[in-house]
């Protein structure tokens, strides 16, 4: 009988995808339009998984006005009690499966409210897609609504990462970007806000970010660089705003093979050709780690079950070392999973992963793994939402050649230490 | 049944809630833009997804449950498949919402039915699923009699309200479907139930088997390591014990006018309140052997842990502690904590009920209204050395630079009945002598005016 619900999901929504990118803009309220469950369950999540607070109201929609309002009460009453507490430079408005299903003029509403406050609405039910469509929706909307069109360019480039790069990821792109002179703005920058750092301010607000007025002079990139291919799409939206505006994609940058072809494009746009010395001493130092680690890694099974992109990224990290990917599991529908060397790509749960399981295989997934861990003994390394359980999630760094680096001496010694027990 | 209104009203006007002649805070329509709490469909899954030995499939699209199952460490001693920590979602989608999730939800019930063996299936409702209508009841009750097990829908929506309404109407679909169906092998003369008991991180653990060597028999738990078979015959208990939580308060005034149950409320947080609230049971049974056999326990479950708390003593004894947190754990923490020779200075009643607010005063002189304002003030006035509270308050405790213990983080110890006192007492000492609150307090070479 084929399988007609999910067991254990690994399946995130697409408002909780809003969420973290409204989370990556200064001084920005996420609003989530349902009913008070919705933002509560995925405050609690994000809390949990970064150990910091997360900044979200919501509009909770009750049996009422479910029925009998269009969606402008609750959501002008939202705005007027958050504002009469806090001063947003932004809301960032967002639907769920409940307001959708009665279908709510958000647009409407948001055109009435616009001219008190900056506000940004998209519509992310959660019975479409999932965390990385409701991130890309929100990103698109964010440049549709907020950045102003341009016609010249300046020294800059616009950094778009996919909804599972960490804080540290974001920040340590950017500053690779940086190294070939030019000024970097990452839309979202969950680097600043979501990284746990102690701050003065516990505020209801997310308390750093992009700031809304660099948003709206994102129009002015001399290039946006999009990483992963659920957010291809925002960098197209972007250079809609401006024709001189050139878009470099990276579906991945794990890897030696990947890595290279991003500082090579890199190179080129900068016209440079030789980059910074550290960048040239982490290449040899991920060479000698795929050479360090390949005894172990070579011919490793590894079941991989996360959202998309990172189960691309990781992938070709460890393929490099000679890992073979038994399975890889994935909550929603993705292009690029055809890209993945492996004889079982399923669309599914963390249910479908068991099968897959046994004392010789690494998995890679969220804190639910450590449950399968106990029951089929396999080895584990956690990665993606939620982590419950290890400390410093925002703080680890899977990309180019230093965070490949990290990963294959992280990989191979979760394997040894495995085989030892 | 579908969302009935006239229930919820019901629960909501509750007549042995005492506060409910004035306001009704925690039971109040919830302010758009100023909520912070869960809603009603959390709560039905906090009251039930502790019984392990019964499915929890949830009709929803992917929030729901994507974002909560497994994490909430209510343990279980069943020895089959642990449900508790698994989750079961229909995962509805867009074409569920415009054709109708009916034989989805169908499917999915044939689906567990067969490839598990649960002793029950919880089926919930929720805000999509009551939207489009779906028939829950006339597929569960076909479902029921072609496999033979109980299958119980559980009608809260998250938008019908908060978290506490929905363990009410929890309660409501135990209480018309479970209870009293089945009649036990034996009736005990000293049989409970505990109601509101979730048995988070063990807390039932640390004094069940007290209650069971003064010759009391838990009859059936709702629904902290809770087992189906047992809460059939629920009906057969002589007394209901809430614990802590007030939510199921309408199960037990029902059981009572039903099954004449009589019940009472108590809390096992801390030395004094664990006593007492063996007292309360005990002396509702009118049973002097009983009677003397609980104060001979009690007085050697106090003696044992006096003796294991001596150490925690002598360095708590004198420090001063301002708590912030919500619910009963306003009062029930700092009873805790003056039993281990902490003088509570304050506690904060922003998020109590006027009842908490009225235990609170028995136990704490000073009563904070508004904690962001008056929180820093009154560390300084009263030379503070701990400061009780959530996550946002952290800053304040580096910048005065005393002791902080994060009371509204999943904990992972239990800090229940006289067991869990010494775990309280070993957490808030490791808090106290920890030297990283200065260490992070420290101002950073540039920070230092060079004069």
């Amino acid at each position: 009988m084929l399988k007609p619900l999910e067991v254990n999901p690994l399946k995130l929504s697409q408002p909780m995808g809003a969420l973290l990118a409204f989370l990556g803009i200064k001084n920005c309220m996420p609003l989530m339009h349902g009913a008070q469950g919705c933002a509560s369950f995925a405050k609690v999540f994000f809390t949990r998984h970064f150990n910091d607070p997360i900044a979200i109201q919501t509009t909770a929609v009750n049996d009422i006005t479910a029925v009998i309002d269009g969606g402008d009460y609750s959501i002008s009453e939202a705005v007027k009690n958050i504002t009469s507490k806090v001063t947003p430079e932004l809301i960032g408005l967002f639907t769920t499966g409940l307001t959708e299903t009665k279908g709510d003029d958000i647009r409407g509403v948001a055109s009435i409210l616009q001219p008190q406050h900056a506000m940004v609405y998209v519509h992310t039910p959660d019975f479409e897609g999932g965390l990385e469509s409701g991130y890309a929706k929100t990103i698109e909307a964010i440049i549709e609504q907020l950045v102003e069109p341009q016609e010249q360019i300046e020294q800059k480039i616009t950094l778009i990462p996919h909804v599972s790069m960490t804080p540290l990821e974001v920040e340590r792109v950017k500053e690779q970007i940086e190294l070939f002179g030019w000024s970097v703005f990452a839309l979202p920058d969950i680097s600043e806000s979501l990284d746990g750092h102690l701050g003065q301010k516990q505020g209801a607000l997310s308390n750093n970010g992009i700031s809304v007025a660099q948003i709206q002079e994102l129009g002015s990139s001399h290039a946006v660089i999009t990483i992963g291919s659920s957010v291809y799409g925002c960098g197209e939206k972007l250079c809609t705003k401006n024709q001189k505006m050139q878009h470099l994609h990276f579906d991945t940058i794990g890897g030696l093979k990947a890595s290279d072809l991003f500082y090579g494009k890199l190179m080129s746009l900068s016209h440079v050709s030789q980059p910074h010395a550290s960048i040239m001493r982490w290449r040899k130092r991920l060479q000698d780690a795929l050479l360090d680690t390949h005894f172990i890694l070579g011919g490793c099974k590894v079941v991989l079950a996360c959202e998309p992109d990172q189960i691309l990224s990781l992938s070709s990290i460890l393929t490099e070392a000679g890992v073979e990917i038994k399975a890889a599991i994935s909550p929603t529908k993705s292009d690029m999973l055809a890209n993945i060397p492996s004889n079982h790509i399923i669309i599914g749960d963390l249910d479908d992963a068991e099968e897959f399981l046994d004392d010789h295989t690494l998995l890679i997934t969220n804190f639910h793994g450590e449950r399968l861990a106990k029951k089929y003994h396999n080895a584990l390394l956690m990665r993606g939402f939620p982590n419950y359980e290890t400390l410093g999630n925002q703080l680890k760094d899977d990309t180019l050649y230093q965070g490949s680096v990290q990963l294959l001496f992280e990989a191979a010694n979760c394997m040894q230490a495995h085989h030892h027990i | 049944m579908m969302v009935n209104k006239k229930q919820i009203k019901e629960l909501l006007n509750e007549s042995a809630c005492t506060h409910n002649e004035q306001k009704k805070s925690s039971c109040d329509k919830p302010k758009s833009g100023a909520t912070s709490g869960g809603c009603a469909f959390e709560g039905a899954q906090i009251a039930l997804f502790p019984f392990a030995d019964a499915v929890h499939l949830v009709h929803a699209p992917s929030t729901c449950l994507g974002a909560s199952w497994e994490t909430r460490a209510t343990p279980s001693s069943y020895d089959g498949e642990n449900n508790t920590y698994l989750g079961y979602s229909t995962n509805v989608t867009a074409h569920d919402v415009i054709f109708g999730g009916n034989q989805k939800l169908e499917d999915s019930i044939e689906y567990i039915a067969t490839n598990k063996n649960p002793k029950a299936i919880f089926v919930y409702e929720t805000c999509v699923t009551a939207m489009i209508g779906d028939d829950m009841d006339n597929i569960a009750s076909r479902m029921e009699i072609k496999y033979g097990i109980p299958i119980v829908v559980v009608h809260a929506p998250g938008f019908v309200g908060s978290k506490n309404l929905g363990s009410r109407l929890a309660g409501e679909a135990v209480l018309d479907k479970l209870i009293g169906t089945k009649e036990p092998m034996e009736i005990h003369p000293f049989g409970i139930n505990l109601i509101g008991e979730y048995n988070v991180t063990g807390d039932m653990w640390q004094y069940t088997p007290i209650l069971e060597k003064i010759g009391i028999k838990v009859v059936s738990t709702l629904a902290g390591d809770g087992r189906i078979e047992s809460i059939h015959t629920a009906h057969r208990a002589k007394l209901n014990v809430i614990v802590c939580a007030k939510s199921l308060i309408t199960l037990c005034r029902k059981m009572e006018e039903r099954f004449g149950i009589p019940y009472i409320s108590v809390s096992f947080y801390g030395k004094r309140d664990t006593s007492n609230a063996i007292r309360s049971i005990v002396s509702a049974f009118k049973n002097k052997e009983l009677s003397r056999k609980a104060e001979e326990i009690i007085a050697e479950e106090e003696e044992a842990l006096e003796s294991r708390l001596l150490p925690y003593r002598e360095i708590l004894q004198g420090k001063k502690a301002i708590l912030n947190t919500g619910g009963n754990k306003s009062w029930s923490i700092a009873s805790a904590l003056q039993d281990i020779g902490i003088e509570v200075v304050a506690t904060s009643i922003a998020k109590a009920t006027l009842e908490d607010i009225e235990i609170a005063k028995q136990y704490v002189p000073i009563l904070i209204k508004s904690p962001a304002n008056e929180q820093a003030k009154l560390i300084d006035e009263h030379n503070v050395d701990i400061l009780l509270a959530g996550g946002r308050s952290l800053y304040t405790a580096i910048k005065k630079k005393i002791a902080f213990v994060d009371v509204n983080q999943e904990k992972k110890v239990s800090y229940g009945a006289y067991g869990g006192l010494e775990n309280l007492a070993k957490d808030v000492c490791a808090a106290v002598q920890n030297p990283v609150f200065r260490v992070v307090g420290t101002p950073a070479p540039w920070e230092v005016s060079h004069a």
